[in-house]
């Protein structure tokens, strides 16, 4: 018993010192190996040639033709999706109705999707071979392997990302305000842009970064389903396969490390929203 | 919709057309894709699908995504509950820096995880020279394909233990330990049993999503048919090959792997809201 | 403004929220609803205010027929129970934003704005708060800019929503003697919901006793004491 007397008293909500340091310990092997070796190495390969090769690399027109087409897709996809979110976290959080449970579980499936399998299905829907393709052929209406196509893809692989973050956050903040807002005299437009959306605007943000990132990185969906043709369908993604299969490495790692560096930038803006704004933001979001 | 039976009646304005919009985009991005695909099939004719996917190459393909994917979520399980503790209850240097980067896995495009994990691992890579003395070899074999599939999944066990580990009332630690109950056996029989709804939908969330990676994957797998020739892989050849039915049934046969586990998450998810009352 | 339910009747689905109800409401009047929780008052208030429809009944003011007016036209002055004073607005914004959200041509100038929030908020004797936030004020004095961003709109009604039932018993005394003071200067028909017996008692003309979605008896405080007519309103009141 006299161990016990003499030792430090550990909380009883805690685990022992060596427990505790072996499971740090742990944690930040795991982090490192998993987490922070290949981000590193995406920038060590990058400048394996130094800058001046990293900077030859995003002159190629290839890579150019990809930046721009993935900023285009980017443009157009991440609005629609807000919107779709605004609308369905709208109708879903301040409106009773049947089968809202159904309608969620909907908005969710593309989530568990392979987006392959997205991309299959696209290519199914508006191919050369379904015959709502060839009508589309015979109006000169191309989707598949065209810009359309990519678009549609990527709106599927990202379709819940908005509705996701606003949903609960609605459900959380009520209907009263809305009503306060309707008994002193606004209209319903009024309502939503001086009530609604202030109060949703962090959990929005949130929304449209992680909307936007995996817009710009989506790969398996769009290989599918843009045809790969450099300098017209090929996005980021995809160009960093060609590059990489055809061993030109500094090429495929710089455009890669651009990618990175937008994943960095919507991890830090995300951390930043966390922490500031957790009270604003969906309560899993709260760290 | 505007039929008092169906919503029950408000004074907010705006279901009609914001309910409207929704379920225009729903249908024209998700339903009317998926059903091209279920169409498709039906037009096939479902013996003709069977014998389709029922071949070696198909069922090797469907087996190593199932099976790469359960062995990866079943490490981000123990992973991701250790990470997601140490999160929440310990302090210490770059504590803040792990949390934020425990999401990288969502941020990151899967093809730049893909080619970073190969260049890492592959036998000329620093991780595969310094595995290859003792006769490892992780690119370029089903290991490769675990280790990406680790990598993709590992978020969603934290993010979804993490918020309940918050949660987690102290007094009911105290309880146990005035109990007379050791560390160990407190973490064991009340703690964990606390986490598990969380775990297994972090679990099934992390499956449902290694299931059908593909961008992160075949960079490292090296793509050998019958062995480390992932499902997704083999849609996008049999569509290379203009052999767009072939491509539906596997495509077919992935979907209702994916309808399965939506079910198994949504049946988690209320057995844990009766027995906790968790969401 | 008198206001008149004729038959009003409330159903959720199977439930029945209120039986059918009628009840008259004199011009000027304060009226309490008193009953506890569950009894149909919260739904009867909000029916006033238009915020939720009756399944059955009409609600007349002054006569003419208000059932399907707007929420907007209703000009009901409603505090909620937990003031839903807008977060991310101060208080002079609160109490002015049902004058910037009239139409053009019936919005005052941002001036008159201006005076009409400071008498406003000398009414509720709070004239130094208008750059606040709501999470930087006490409970009363959130209690009191909800009782102003209401009267701003210059409604034709008062309609409170359990107005004391979030505050400490020291400050709801206080507060109860300023809604007095508010509806002896302004004169509107006032309805405030409560389960506080001694609360409704002492503050209201016309005291209205729910159970169930019933209405159980209406009277004077004085009558309901002396004459309670049914036993739910005996043991009620006598709590």
């Amino acid at each position: 018993m006299s161990d016990i007397v003499l030792s430090r008293p550990v909380p009883v909500t805690t685990e022992p010192q060596l427990a505790r340091a072996l499971l740090v310990g742990l944690a930040v092997l795991f982090a490192a190996l998993f987490l922070f070796a290949p981000l590193a190495t995406v920038f060590a390969e990058a400048l394996a040639e130094g800058w001046q090769g990293a900077i030859a690399a995003l002159s190629l027109p290839d890579a150019q033709a990809a930046i721009r087409m993935t900023l285009s897709i980017a443009a157009i996809a991440v609005p629609l999706n807000a919107v779709f979110g605004i609308a369905a976290a709208w109708a879903i959080a301040k409106f009773d109705f049947r089968g809202k449970a159904f309608l969620i579980t909907l908005i969710d499936l593309p989530f568990s999707v392979s987006p392959v399998v997205a991309g299959l299905m696209l290519v199914l829907l508006f191919g050369a071979n379904s015959s709502f393709g060839a009508w589309l052929m015979a109006h000169d209406i191309r989707i598949v392997f065209a810009f359309p196509g990519i678009v549609l893809a990527t709106l599927f692989v990202t379709f819940p990302f908005v509705a996701r973050e606003l949903i609960p956050v609605m459900i959380e903040q009520g209907r009263t305000e809305e009503e306060a807002a309707l008994t002193l005299g606004a209209s319903g437009w009024r309502t939503f842009f001086t009530v609604t959306l202030p109060n949703i605007r962090w959990a929005l943000l949130y929304g449209v970064l992680l909307c936007n990132a995996r817009a710009m990185g989506e790969f398996g969906a769009v290989a599918v389903v843009s045809g790969k043709i450099r300098g017209e369908t090929a996005t980021m993604p995809t160009m960093i396969e060609m590059f990489f299969n055809e061993y030109l490495s500094v090429a495929a790692f710089t455009l890669a490390a651009v990618l990175a560096m937008l994943a960095l930038l919507t991890l830090l803006l995300k951390s930043l929203l966390e922490w500031r704004h957790a009270d604003l933001l969906a309560a899993t979001r709260r760290h | 919709m505007k039929a008092p039976l169906l919503r029950a009646p408000s004074p907010l304005p705006g279901f009609g057309p914001s309910f409207g919009i929704a379920l225009a985009m729903l249908s024209v991005v998700v339903l009317l894709p998926i059903g091209a695909l279920l169409g498709r099939g039906l037009m096939i004719g479902p013996a003709e699908l069977w014998g389709m996917v029922n071949t070696r190459r198909v069922w090797s393909a469907l087996a190593l995504s199932f099976r790469a994917a359960l062995i990866a979520s079943l490490f981000n399980l123990v992973f991701g509950l250790v990470l997601a503790w140490v999160l929440v209850r310990y302090r210490f240097w770059g504590r803040r820096l792990i949390d934020a980067a425990v999401d990288l896995p969502f941020a990151l495009p899967t093809a730049v995880a893909g080619i970073a994990l190969t260049a890492l691992y592959a036998p000329n890579g620093p991780f595969g020279q310094a595995l290859a003395p003792f006769g490892l070899r992780i690119a370029y074999t089903e290991a490769g394909i675990w280790l990406a599939l680790v990598f993709i999944g590992l978020p969603f066990v934290v993010r979804t233990v993490q918020p309940v580990i918050e949660e987690l009332d102290p007094d009911i630690e105290e309880a146990s330990a005035t109990l007379g109950a050791r560390r160990f056996h407190t973490l064991r029989r009340v703690i964990l049993p606390t986490l598990t709804p969380a775990l297994l939908t972090g679990f099934a969330l992390a499956l449902a999503r290694s299931v059908g990676e593909y961008g992160s994957v075949i960079f490292i797998a090296g793509n050998i048919p019958g062995l480390t020739e992932i499902a997704p892989l083999l849609i996008v050849i049999r569509l290379e090959e203009y052999n767009s039915d072939a491509a539906a049934a596997i495509g077919i046969a992935m979907l209702l792997i994916s309808f399965a586990m939506l079910l198994a998450i949504n049946a988690i998810q209320i057995w844990s809201r009766r027995r906790i009352g968790l969401v | 403004m008198n206001i008149e339910l004729e038959e009003l009747a409330k159903e959720f689905g199977t439930e029945r929220a209120l039986h059918p109800v009628s009840l008259f409401i004199p011009s000027g009047a304060l009226v309490a609803l008193l009953g506890p929780s569950g009894s149909g008052k919260t739904t009867l208030l909000r029916i006033l205010a238009g915020l939720e429809f009756p399944t059955s009944g009409r609600v007349r003011f002054d006569g003419g027929d208000a059932t399907g007016l707007s929420v907007q036209d209703r000009r009901a002055g409603f505090v909620f129970q937990h003031y839903a004073l807008f977060r991310h607005m101060t208080v002079f914004e609160n109490v002015a934003y049902g004058l910037r959200a009239r139409r053009r041509t019936e919005r005052p100038t941002e001036a008159e704005i201006g005076r009409r929030v400071t008498r406003l908020l000398d009414l509720i004797q709070l004239p130094d708060i208008g750059a606040r936030y709501p999470n930087q004020l006490s409970g009363g004095q959130r209690q009191r800019v909800a009782l102003a961003r209401a009267l701003a709109i210059e409604p034709r009604m008062l309609l409170l929503d359990e107005p004391f039932g979030a505050l400490d018993a020291k400050v709801r005394k206080e507060l109860r003697q300023g809604l007095r003071e508010i509806h002896d200067t302004t004169g509107l028909t006032t309805v405030f919901v409560t389960h506080d017996q001694e609360e409704a008692m002492e503050l209201a003309d016309l005291v209205v006793v729910m159970s169930m979605g019933r209405i159980e008896q209406v009277g004077k405080p004085a009558e309901i004491r002396a004459k309670p007519a049914t036993e739910f309103v005996r043991t009620f009141t006598a709590a």
